[in-house]
């Protein structure tokens, strides 16, 4: 670098560009350390013993991992009863999204009747009112129908506020899908209900994916409603176990962070393996959403 | 043709069921807590029918809502002003990055978005810790040991603290959003702007930044309604304190319905809370649609 002032214009216009670039990875890289390193941090002292958190190191090595610590959060933490909650409200609560939102887009941009644009309007309304508004009345509801407490108390939520932006995606995928298909289908004396199914569920393949993606990381990750509408512990979701578990083992920081690190550790692995597909639909579903 | 397509019993059939779960567990309960605004019930018991009473001291009296409002005001400022900013400029270098290292960084950022903010709120609320926290050992280790804090627990620095923690959670987000929209400029542009002898700063400026309003837009009214929608980070955190000093709306209505039991003025809480969202958004695209 030193003689670059004597090199020709070409070089040093390219020793200029290297320099650039490394200087952008470098910025990238302390990005990515201020992104994860909490998340080592938490895992790193997940492994030792509790008091080891007070010593003066960022990181420990843990010599002897203490894996009682993980043990501790599979039994008192519950976190394998509080997964199986999470899979089955995650999937009961997405299949209906996406099953609901197909069938209401379908209504509101292909069938003709008069009220479908106000219609379609109200429930796009559903982006700007905050979860946190219902809480206080669904709760009341939700004991009166004596639903609280059970799975329906959340997956009615969860649907219900998920299909503003679901069917947002969808409405604006159906416009730009052609309806010649459907038309000479039509014509050939298929319902409606089967061309649905049949026909139309295929083409909307992308935005199915969409939906799904950005649905699934909400519910997954929902954690109001659940500690609102369920007062005992058996429905109970995976965010929820960090909660209990720190009333319970208020000062064993390592079995606390060994419960944070095993929840977040499902949609870690999923992000992992379709972290392409997640990015593309988040992506997608904010910008046209 | 017209006519299967003017069926009304499939048409009931295809809306219906949607829009019977969304009225149910959203537009109902909001009429509904419109209603318990207007009584003094406790959540158990007889009630009276006391009129505007709670939402005339909501809008006019609650020094504690005007607070979580003004909160709620300053997360958004520095959402839109600071973390908007970097997350641009993030996915503006990754993308000259290119390669794998690319796909590498833009994977990384996104990672605590998929994490639960029960997870990541915790976790910082260890990480910001006064005595055992990463944070206050960091600096000691860098001789800045003087800068150590109790960083939720001080009257002035916890909103700024709770801040960075919910800027840091949606990095990712606007990153993606930016990044994708960076994505979809033509590269013929920044080549025409390359050729045409534009330095960095006028490519961006010229070319990148132009090109991006649409995108600016849709994350700037997304970044401030969900600014106003804030809750969990703050329930996990600091549930509202010190004080008062980083309460929003949402987690202080449920203080007051779940805590201070007083349920009909946490409702009429709820339905100024819904109106101001609905003016916010309102008001946000209205702007940008004049602009455009």
């Amino acid at each position: 670098m030193t003689s670059a002032g004597y090199d020709s214009p070409l070089k040093n216009a390219k020793t200029k560009a290297r320099a650039l670039r490394y200087i952008q990875i470098i910025l990238c890289a302390l990005m990515t350390v201020g992104c994860v390193f909490p998340l080592i941090w938490l895992i790193d002292f997940s492994l030792v013993k509790a008091n080891e958190l007070f010593g003066k190191n960022f990181l420990v090595w843990p010599k002897e991992p203490h894996w009682e610590n993980y043990y501790l959060a599979l039994t008192d933490g519950k976190v394998p009863q509080y997964l199986l909650n999470s899979v089955f409200v995650s999937f009961v609560s997405v299949g209906l999204i996406v099953l609901l939102s197909v069938m209401m887009s379908y209504g509101f941009t292909r069938m003709k009747w008069r009220l479908s644009k106000v219609f379609l309007n109200i429930v796009l309304l559903g982006f700007m009112i905050p979860i946190h508004a219902t809480l206080l009345s669904n709760f009341i509801t939700f004991s009166r129908l004596h639903i609280q407490d059970s799975p329906m108390a959340l997956i009615i939520p969860y649907v219900a506020f998920n299909l503003p932006q679901a069917t947002f995606i969808m409405t604006g995928f159906m416009d730009s899908v052609p309806k010649e298909i459907e038309e000479s289908a039509l014509m050939d004396g298929c319902s409606i209900l089967r061309l649905l199914f049949t026909i139309v569920f295929p083409v909307l393949k992308p935005a199915v994916m969409t939906v799904i993606i950005t649905s699934f990381i909400n519910v997954w990750n929902e954690f109001i409603m659940a500690a609102t509408y369920l007062t005992s512990d058996r429905f109970r979701t995976l965010p929820f176990s960090i909660y209990n578990f720190a009333g319970m083992y208020s000062s064993n920081y390592s079995a606390q962070f060994a419960v944070m690190t095993l929840s977040a550790l499902p949609s870690l692995i999923a992000y992992v393996i379709l972290n392409k597909h997640i990015t593309k639909g988040i992506a997608a579903g904010a910008v046209k959403g | 043709m017209d006519r299967i397509r003017r069926n009304k019993l499939v048409i009931f059939v295809l809306v219906f069921p949607g829009l019977l779960v969304f009225t149910f567990a959203v537009l109902y309960p909001i009429f509904m807590s419109a209603y318990y605004g207007m009584t003094d019930w406790k959540g158990i018991g007889e009630f009276n029918i006391v009129g505007f009473e709670n939402y005339r001291k909501v809008i006019f009296e609650d020094k504690i809502f005007r607070t979580s409002l003004l909160n709620a005001a300053a997360l958004a400022f520095f959402t839109v002003f600071v973390q908007h900013p970097v997350a641009m400029f993030f996915a503006i270098i990754t993308d000259k990055i290119g390669g794998k290292l690319e796909s590498f960084f833009r994977a990384v950022f996104f990672v605590p978005c998929v994490i639960s903010i029960v997870v990541t709120s915790k976790m910082w609320v260890n990480v910001l810790n006064s005595n055992y926290g990463l944070l206050n050992k960091i600096l000691d280790a860098i001789n800045l040991g003087f800068l150590k804090q109790d960083w939720l627990g001080h009257k002035d620095i916890a909103l700024f603290s709770v801040i960075f923690v919910i800027m840091w959670q949606g990095f990712g987000y606007a990153y993606l959003i930016y990044y994708s929209g960076i994505k979809g400029i033509p590269e013929e542009l920044l080549e025409a702007g390359r050729i045409d002898g534009a330095n960095s700063w006028q490519q961006f400026s010229k070319i990148t930044f132009p090109m991006l309003k649409p995108v600016i837009m849709v994350n700037v009214s997304i970044a401030i309604t969900s600014s106003l929608k804030q809750m969990e980070p703050i329930y996990l955190m600091t549930n509202g304190g010190p004080g008062t000093r980083t309460q929003f709306v949402a987690n202080y209505l449920y203080m007051q319905a779940f805590s201070a039991q007083k349920y009909s003025y946490a409702n009429a809480i709820a339905v100024v809370f819904v109106i101001v969202c609905l003016i916010t958004t309102v008001v946000v695209q209205n702007i940008f649609r004049s602009r455009d």
